[in-house]
């Protein structure tokens, strides 16, 4: 069939007016000289009013002494360091404290997840209302109640709380103090070890499938797995001489010298974020579980599996794919509400940058900028993550 | 003799013996409790455990809340239950719970606060009135215009211009509603009709009918402009809001401006136009990535030196701005989340009869993806309502701010707790009702679409 194309003559204006492809440069063009209208609007004041304030807008304060001191790093962090080394600090506190979090919210979220569809009655309310309680109440909220219900009352150092009766886990109002492990020099050995035997572990387990695929005779090997798992570090760590020592919190004067340690307010946050964001999770498990049709349950049993089985090899595998994506983007918000540490003063990246640092140099912009810049490549690098997991598990359909 | 076969006729009649009774553990509280309390060793175990946890929790609760309470006293040291221990201190509670509700609003001009609610839960009610008409215009309005009244009413003072010409329209409209409510009620047909019909235009050419209603309207309006033209309030500036109220303000209008915006983004992320979707996926990815903390601290630290000289922005104002960009970018990606559900066949199908763009979104794709958003909205906005408590960071007395700011008060130096728990009872209160409540509306709007 052939097109027929109506000639087009520059003079034929409603022509060009009702051709959608030239509306739509049109829009185009009106929407983007808005929007840098609108940003020429704002640079231009902005540039006057600092000017007016004598302010010079660049990133050379960044390699000016802070001069101030931080409360809580693993780092090697001293108030004669610059801004740019505040910033790292601050990176690296926000990325430990919902690293934490993140772990532990997981595993605590599955257990009440569990609980809120166990089939005892009075297990399921529980877990529903502490569900409930959680998500309904505003998470700054918990944070101070934490803080000041439990973490701000502790003893002081000399009437120390012993944490299960250990006198290495130690608990007053400076923090929590526990053994910091010093490694001796052939340590190195006994982590090659371990690498070497997780990847054994892995190669022995895919074998052990392959076999069962194969053959059809199932043979138990998880005791195996622990044996290289536990044994090849164990007998270097003791060949090499247990190359490892602790040391110990000791009360010397009026504090704790020696251990690591964590500040009261860091327990209240973690106590916080954990409790806060398993609600969620328990929530996601018991949708994604919810979600496989009974009909899987019901076939797995007329196949002889036995409930467990049923739950591990059926259920779960196929709850992840509704489970991992929320989950991905719950882990997001807790990197994002770690920054509510402000309120009860951990130096988290918020803390330390954006309220003391800005405070005291007054450079606004580029502070605020590199901190959303942190977040976002965060947030991109756990979505594009989360992109090719999905890609991955996508259901293959006909 | 009861065994021999019944006969009748000659024919043997079978008659089945009364069928006994079930046995008792497997009925009635003692069989739901075997079947969902003690169902083997693991949930006995489990429920024992459950049992004395709760037990456990509640003796705590009883103790701290009613056996140690102190249900009168003028300070924190009048709390003591002893020289070494405070009691749990309500009578805080109770004193400064109009502070937690107002804020530092003046004691005398509260009936403001009070009455603008009273208003919005008047305009707001009709929804639920089986028998209202037009709920559409009814429920929008209470958004878009009711805020200029409640803003005047919050802020008083002297009216510009435009808050002249906004509030009267804002008050002529509310009693234009509340007409229409009580007419529908009483005639069940909505003011509109009415009017034609009292006007005696019900006869009339259909394209003369709009007459009166707009004459009518307009003689309305003068009539309150004028009569309310020297009605003016004393000023209470915004650094006296707060407590609960102030939450509300921040969240609502942070709600309501949230949802047009986030719709007009979401289209935009979903356009043909290369320009306009990769400024809409820039500003929704930008403010969804981060923080909400941080947002509030760009607005406090860098809105000042955004403005042109000589125009302040209070703090409140930022805060308000920097909210509504937050949520918006949230809710667009609620309202794709509702757009992506609609099938395309509904998209072309409205091209087909020949519907241009803003018809068939208007018209035909929105209200089916919107009533599929309910619940999401609902729950953005539980979600803004406990994010409003971070503002107390950047010094503005919420909720959450009074609360921290009666521990600082000399006379009650250190009431955290009590205070801490109210709070938080409120607030549960308050987001499980909309949750609750959002269930409810999702499993009535969705009966059509249920198998």
């Amino acid at each position: 069939m052939a097109v027929v194309e109506r000639p087009r003559s520059s003079s034929d204006l409603s022509s060009v007016i009702n051709d959608e492809r030239y509306r739509s440069i049109f829009y185009q063009i009106l929407v983007f000289g808005t929007v840098f209208a609108i940003a020429a609007f704002l640079v231009n004041n902005t540039l006057t009013n600092m000017a007016a304030q004598g302010k010079a807008a660049g990133f050379d304060f960044l390699l000016g002494t802070a001069g101030f001191a931080i409360a809580w790093t693993p780092l090697d962090y001293k108030p004669v360091d610059s801004y740019l080394f505040v910033y790292w600090v601050g990176i690296v506190n926000t990325l430990i404290i919902s690293g934490i979090s993140i772990v532990l919210t997981t595993i605590l979220g599955f257990v009440i997840g569990i609980f809120r569809l166990s089939k005892n009655w009075l297990i399921g309310q529980i877990a529903a209302w502490y569900v409930e309680v959680l998500r309904n109440t505003p998470l700054l909220l918990q944070i101070i109640f934490w803080y000041l219900g439990a973490f701000a009352n502790l003893p002081r150092p000399k009437q120390s709380v012993e944490l299960f009766g250990a006198d290495w886990l130690i608990l007053n109002n400076r923090g929590l103090y526990f053994p910091n492990a010093e490694f001796g020099e052939l340590f190195w050995l006994t982590a090659v070890g371990m690498l070497i035997s997780v990847v054994a572990a892995i190669w022995y387990n895919k074998r052990a499938i392959k076999q069962q695929l194969e053959t059809g005779v199932y043979v138990p090997i998880w005791w195996k797995i622990l044996v290289i798992l536990i044994g090849l570090p164990l007998a270097i760590f003791l060949v090499t001489g247990m190359p490892l020592s602790w040391e110990l919190p000791v009360l010397k004067g009026f504090n704790f010298q020696g251990g690591t340690f964590i500040l009261p307010a860091m327990c209240s946050v973690l106590v916080a974020l954990v409790i806060y964001h398993s609600a969620y999770v328990a929530e996601m498990v018991r949708a994604g579980i919810m979600s496989v049709s009974h009909g899987q349950t019901e076939a797995a049993y007329s196949l002889g599996l036995r409930p467990s089985w049923t739950m591990r090899l059926v259920i779960i595998p196929q709850a992840m794919r509704a489970i991992i994506p929320p989950m991905i983007s719950l882990w997001m918000n807790v990197v994002k509400n770690s920054s509510l540490a402000i309120a009860i003063g951990f130096p988290d990246l918020v803390n330390v940058f954006m309220q003391t640092s800005l405070n005291q140099s007054g450079h606004a912009i580029e502070i605020v900028a590199m901190v959303m810049l942190f977040y976002m490549t965060v947030s991109l690098t756990i979505s594009a993550c989360l992109n090719v997991y999905n890609k991955k598990i996508l259901l293959t359909e006909r | 003799m009861a065994d021999a076969p019944m006969t009748s006729g000659g024919l043997l009649v079978f008659k089945p013996k009364p069928s006994l009774p079930p046995p008792p553990a497997t009925t009635g509280v003692i069989g739901w409790m075997r079947f969902n309390l003690f169902d083997g060793i693991y949930s006995s175990v489990t429920t024992v455990i459950g049992v004395l946890l709760i037990g456990y929790i509640a003796i705590g609760f009883y103790e701290w809340a009613f056996v140690r309470a102190v249900w009168e006293a003028s300070s924190r040291n009048e709390c003591r239950i002893s020289p070494t221990e405070f009691g749990t201190c309500w009578a805080g509670v109770e004193f400064w719970f109009t502070r937690f509700i107002y804020g530092r609003y003046p004691d005398a001009e509260i009936w403001r606060i009070d009455l603008a609610a009273l208003i919005f839960v008047l305009w707001m009610a009709p929804l639920w009135l089986p028998r209202v008409t037009a709920k559409v215009i009814v429920g929008l309005s209470a958004v878009m215009v009711f805020p200029f009244l409640a803003g005047y009413l919050f802020l008083g003072g002297e009216r510009n211009w435009f808050m002249a010409i906004m509030v009267a329209l804002s008050l002529t409209w509310f009693i234009g509603t509340m007409v229409h409510v009580a007419i529908c009620l009483v005639t069940n047909q909505g003011l509109g009709r009415w009017i034609i019909q009292a006007t005696g235009f019900a006869s009339r050419d259909d394209r003369l009918q709009k007459y009166p209603i707009i004459i009518l309207s307009l003689i309305a309006y003068f009539v309150v402009y004028f009569l309310v033209a020297d009605w003016q309030t004393v000023e209470v500036v915004p650094n006296q809001w707060g407590g609960l109220f102030l939450t509300l303000v921040i969240s609502g209008v942070g709600i309501a401006s949230a949802l047009p915006i986030g719709i007009v983004l979401a289209l935009g992320r979903r356009s043909q136009m290369p320009v306009v979707r990769v400024l809409c996926v820039a500003f929704i990815e930008l403010f969804r990535s981060v923080p909400l903390i941080t947002i509030l601290f760009m607005a406090t630290t860098m809105f000042p030196l955004f403005l042109p000289k000589g125009v302040v922005f209070n703090n409140l104002a930022s805060v308000i701005v920097a909210v509504c960009l937050f949520s918006a970018a949230y809710m667009a990606e609620t309202v794709r989340g509702g757009l992506q559900a609609i099938s395309r066949g509904q998209y072309e199908a409205a091209e087909a009869m020949g519907l241009s763009y803003w018809q068939s979104m208007g018209l035909i794709v929105m209200p089916q993806a919107l009533k599929l958003m309910i619940p999401n909205i609902v729950g953005s906005f539980i979600g803004l309502l406990k994010d409003t408590t971070l503002v107390s960071i950047i010094g503005l007395y919420d909720l959450l701010g009074m609360i921290n700011a009666v521990s600082q008060d000399p006379q009650w130096i250190g009431l955290h707790h009590e205070p801490l728990f109210t709070a938080a009872v409120l607030y549960f209160v308050a987001c499980l009702a909309m949750s609750k409540y959002s269930q409810h509306l999702e499993r009535k709007l969705g009966a059509g679409d249920r198998r």
